[in-house]
């Protein structure tokens, strides 16, 4: 090969290996034990009452696809198959807050059988979101008959904040909850081209709260859970 | 020159085609989960509500022309027919000369329609609100109830994602908020409650109907209208 093509070979693969360090804390508070039998499944939903934000579904499907994985998987039931058949106890500004109204709505019987249909055992709540606490730096880009090229610096903060809390529908109770918090600062040095080092902040929050919650849940599996680094 | 030209015809056109949206709300929806109110409905949906187009007229945002008619239809049609034993479609309105075989009309009316985009609110959210009236008539046309209710929706913005894919998502959850909220509170409002209330179909007469109340029970219309609909208000929840 080449040598100038080896070099330009090798600088692509370090710049989509290369990522901003991003920092998670995870905290768990357990009130009680839980216990999964085979064929039990659990939903994993995200609120969505709160005017200023809303709970990214694809930080619901993240989670639920970790945890769903490997011989020690748990059933996870998608949540768009499960608020559609339980339409409309689960909307935005339907679902229950707590599992005092929970308990009341699944005195109905159309209510109790439809969540009988999927055997959930575990009814998960996410509630928070990610956002870019703040950012600084310019990038100025030009282009002429010479050729383009951008110069400049910017660097920019995320921080992800998600809260999961575990609702034991069969017994009726809150289990425990799971609090994950992720910090990251991404880069963007632009000499001629703009590198991007991104702090994959939510990607890591993801993982940190499924592996959590995965031993939550099966706490025989081990500490490796899926998703685990 | 000439090339040069049409270059920038070129570019203006990509330039002003990227200022308008257009998007026409498409999604599946699901029929609820509720008890039916032993009556028959009309349903008459005036033009301007089944075929609703909402088109924003300031030149200070982005333009937008948001086609929701057939979807909320759509919504209603798997609504409503849950909430009543019989619904029937109806042509026009009825009179005091021409009254309804059904014993009550619903005919919905939009009466405000709203969007905002991420870079209006700084939020990283869609958002559509709508403002109904839900208007209810008895079968000789006369206005029971016209009850204004709002849907919200929003959608976080995604990575990839197109603009109208996102807004159409928000709209999505709107109609379907309406959906949840008329199937749960209609009920409840005091005018269709009172209605209720004087209609209570005889239990001797229909043996298959769904109420179990006591014929000389006293007029408790809310746990009436909370056995029907299985709601009641949580705290905290916004109305």
């Amino acid at each position: 090969m080449n040598p100038n093509n080896l070099l330009r070979c090798s600088v692509i693969i370090l710049l989509t290996a290369v990522n901003a360090c991003t920092s998670v804390t995870i905290d768990e508070y357990r009130q009680g034990t839980s216990h999964i039998e085979e064929g039990d499944a659990v939903v994993l939903l995200g609120r969505r009452h709160s005017s200023d934000y809303e709970t990214e579904p694809d930080l619901v499907d993240c989670i639920g696809k970790i945890i769903s994985k490997g011989d020690d998987g748990v059933n996870v039931v998608s949540e768009r198959e499960f608020t559609d058949q339980l339409y409309p106890w689960f909307e935005p500004r339907t679902a229950p807050m707590s599992m005092k109204r929970l308990d009341q709505i699944a005195e109905r019987t159309d209510f109790a059988n439809a969540l009988d249909t999927f055997n959930i055992s575990y009814i998960i709540w996410i509630d928070g979101n990610t956002e870019t606490t703040s950012s600084s730096g310019s990038i100025g880009c030009s282009i002429g008959a010479g050729g383009a090229g951008c110069f400049g610096f910017g660097t920019w903060d995320k921080e992800s904040d998600y809260e999961a809390t575990i609702w034991d529908y069969k017994n009726r109770t809150t289990l425990g909850t799971i609090s994950a918090d992720a910090k990251g600062t991404s880069y963007m040095p632009a000499l001629v081209i703009p590198i991007p080092l991104i702090a994959r902040v939510q990607a890591n929050a993801c993982k940190g709260m499924a592996a959590q919650l995965h031993n939550f849940l099966k706490p025989n599996a081990g500490i490796n859970a899926p998703g685990a680094q | 020159m000439n090339r040069l030209a049409k270059l920038f015809t070129l570019i203006s056109l990509f330039w002003l085609a990227g200022c308008e949206n257009s998007l026409v709300v498409k999604g599946t929806f699901p029929t609820p989960l509720i008890d039916k109110l032993p009556h028959t409905l009309g349903v008459y949906y005036e033009p301007e509500f089944a075929q609703y187009v909402y088109k924003e007229e300031s030149q200070d945002r982005s333009m937008w022309t948001i086609t929701a008619g057939p979807a909320q239809v759509e919504v209603l049609s798997k609504v409503l027919p849950e909430m009543f034993t019989s619904v029937i479609p109806v042509t026009a309105l009825p009179s005091v000369e021409n009254p309804s075989q059904a014993e009550l009309i619903f005919s919905p009316r939009i009466d405000e329609f709203q969007y905002a985009l991420p870079r209006e609110t700084k939020v990283n959210v869609f958002e559509i609100w709508i403002k109904y009236n839900m208007r209810i008539y008895n079968a000789t046309g006369q206005l029971l109830a016209d009850w204004l209710m709002t849907a919200y929706g929003k959608t976080p913005t995604v990575f990839m994602t197109s603009k109208e894919d996102a807004m159409n998502e928000a709209a999505v959850v709107a109609l379907r908020d309406m959906g949840a909220t008329l199937s749960l509170r209609l009920p409840e409002v005091p005018e269709i409650k009172a209605w209720l209330v004087d209609h209570k179909p005889n239990p001797l007469s229909d043996p298959n109907a769904p109420l179990t109340q006591e014929t000389d029970a006293p007029p408790a219309s809310a746990s009436l209208s909370s056995s029907l609909t299985g709601s009641q208000p949580e705290e905290g929840q916004q109305p």
